[in-house]
């Protein structure tokens, strides 16, 4: 078909039939480009194998989510990001703004293990642990606790409006709510400590922020997983569009047996498919209909496809009740599909070049966070000159130079420092050298240091500034600094 | 269409926010930073939120920019909605086309 001209001025009165015929089949296409109406899915409840899994996956990540923020450790949270103090508290470990690197090598470490699963196993997280999959779930388990199952669901949203389905969907509402709400309030948790969060709701004097957050969270929760749904998936998510980019032929995906299953067609139970032509699939629609995404698995590999499972739990029981062997729809890989293979020709083809290399750089990735977490000093020391005097002669001939060292104490325990100087002979700290400092805390200190003034050679000296705890031992960070002099004879 | 158009504005802006706030707030300490001349007075909660939601509309022009300029001609010389979804009052709601 082509396009008219953009440009194409409103043509003369004999043109315009024909290019009104066009321009509306052109429109009718770009239309259905441009919008696809949302047809609402209504998700059928699927019960086994791999159910039971996600619903295991949502009670682990969830319990994680919901329960960490009230677990205590050293009489504080155990996992603290504390944004209004810029510490973040992740059990024995306390983290500053100077310890961005492991934050970025979190990041990395994160990015490439969801390359690695996925090139292996596909979408595992989309699946089973990704908070929209999950509040999801929980959601849709409340929506059918008040509405029941799909077909019940699909008669209440036709049914006009009237006091019991009024009551009905002011009650899953509520408990949307008040579920959302709860998410927000942990959601916050995690910046502000919780306990005092709790005390602060229950007596309804929680800060501006911390309301703001509660709900912001707590909307998006309610938006995206009562209303949005698979949406969040299809129009979203970024994730759904380049995980295609992992993907090889053998990683592992959901499918439909073709071979196996076509011709579709419906028989009695006791029917011979082969005297019928047709294959194993009864054209049941139940994997279409327990689909969250409302697609239909047997057109083949889509973005769409989240890889639940739901699809192959639903396939599987109406499998056993027509007495065929499970696995019409399942787990398996392009080339297993191809092959005819099982599980051994799944596993076989597991380590390839594209895996072991995602595996050795995120291998090189951890292994050096945990060295540099292994290594990390909870003590850090900045050593700035004094910019307002250079040197000054003192008492006795010596010469002076007075330093800041900003010194942060990255423990959770008070400790006394001592600071001590060399690189020169007879170079001495002549202020105070043991300094105390409160638990995770920074502070600045003065510090003069003093050189007699026979071994100052003039010019800039390096020297050596040692910070070491007195009752903790491996608490020890040495700083160099310049030591300025006047030049003799000049 | 409208929807989708303020989704397509308003999510990527979203995500590049959420990464913005963390990359610049782990970075810049918000009592280190100054407004006009002179040291913010709000709290580190407050700068964090109100930055939040800078980034966020910072990103949402860039979006809406891309997606006012990404329309082909075919859209700008031609109204695309659907005579039906047109506004109220549009001379073009009845009748074939454009």
């Amino acid at each position: 078909m082509t396009q008219p001209a953009p440009d194409a001025p409103a043509g003369p009165a004999k043109a315009a039939p024909l290019r009104a015929v066009a321009s509306a089949a052109v429109r009718e296409e770009v239309e259905r480009g441009l919008f696809e109406v949302r047809k609402k899915v209504y998700p059928r409840a699927v019960t086994g194998w791999f159910a039971t899994l996600r619903w295991a996956a949502v009670w682990l990540t969830q319990v994680i989510f919901y329960g960490l923020p009230w677990l205590a450790w050293n009489d504080r949270q155990a996992v603290l990001f504390d944004l209004g103090a810029r510490k973040f508290y992740i059990f024995g470990l306390v983290f500053w703004p100077q310890d961005f690197i492991y934050l970025t090598l979190l990041l990395v470490t994160s990015a490439v293990a969801l390359f690695l699963f996925t090139a292996i196993a596909g979408r595992l997280w989309c699946g089973y642990a990704c908070p929209q999959t999950v509040y999801t779930e929980i959601f849709l388990w409340i929506e059918r606790l008040f509405e029941g199952d799909r077909n019940a669901r699909t008669k209440l949203d036709a049914a006009p409006l009237d006091g019991r389905k009024f009551a009905i969907k002011a009650g899953k509402h509520a408990a949307w709510v008040a579920f959302a709400f709860w998410t927000g309030f942990t959601f916050v948790g995690y910046f502000t400590p919780i306990k005092e969060l709790g005390g602060a709701v229950l007596t309804f004097s929680l800060g501006p922020w911390e309301t703001f957050w509660t709900f912001f969270y707590g909307f998006a929760t309610y938006g995206n997983a009562g209303w949005m749904r698979e949406q969040v998936c299809k129009y979203m998510c970024p994730y759904a569009r380049f995980q295609g980019a992992m993907f090889d032929q053998d990683t592992l995906i959901i499918a439909y047996d073709r071979e196996r299953g076509d011709p579709r067609g419906a028989r009695g139970k006791k029917a011979d498919p082969k005297s019928l032509g047709l294959g194993d699939c009864v054209d049941c629609g139940i994997c279409v209909q327990v689909c969250p995404t409302g697609i239909d698995i047997r057109d083949g590999l889509q973005y769409e496809c989240i890889g639940c499972a739901a699809c192959i739990d639903g396939c599987d029981q109406v499998m056993e009740k027509m007495g065929y062997p499970k696995g019409l729809i399942r787990y398996s890989t392009e080339h297993a599909m191809q092959e005819h293979s099982g599980l051994g020709g799944i596993v076989r083809r597991v380590l390839r070049p594209r895996t072991l290399v995602y595996a050795a750089i995120l291998a090189a990735v951890v292994g050096a966070g945990a060295t540099a977490l292994w290594m990390r000093v909870p003590l850090k020391v900045d050593v700035i000159r004094d910019r307002g005097a250079l040197v000054r002669e003192v008492e006795d001939g010596e010469l002076e130079n007075v330093y800041r060292l900003q010194v942060m104490n990255a423990t959770e325990s008070p400790h006394r420092y001592r600071i001590a100087v060399e690189g020169i002979p007879g170079i001495r700290v002549a202020s105070e050298p043991v300094v105390e400092m409160a638990a995770a805390s920074t502070r600045a200190f003065p510090v003069r240091i003093r050189v007699p003034g026979a071994e100052a050679k003039g010019g800039s000296q390096r020297i050596l500034i040692t910070v070491t705890a007195e009752d903790a031992s491996g608490l020890q960070v040495r700083e160099h600094a310049a030591f300025l002099s006047p030049r003799r004879g000049s | 269409m409208l929807t989708q158009r303020i989704a397509w504005i308003l999510w990527p802006a979203f995500l590049v926010a959420c990464g913005m706030e963390v990359v610049f707030f782990t970075l810049f300490d918000p009592e280190d930073l100054h407004f006009l001349g002179a040291p913010l007075e709000a709290s580190r909660m407050a700068v964090y939120s109100v930055g939040f939601f800078v980034f966020w509309a910072m990103g949402a022009a860039s979006s809406f920019l891309t997606c006012f300029l990404q329309r082909s001609p075919w859209e700008v010389n031609r109204c695309p909605l659907p005579a039906t979804e047109r506004p109220e009052g549009c001379p073009k709601r009845e009748g074939p086309c454009c």
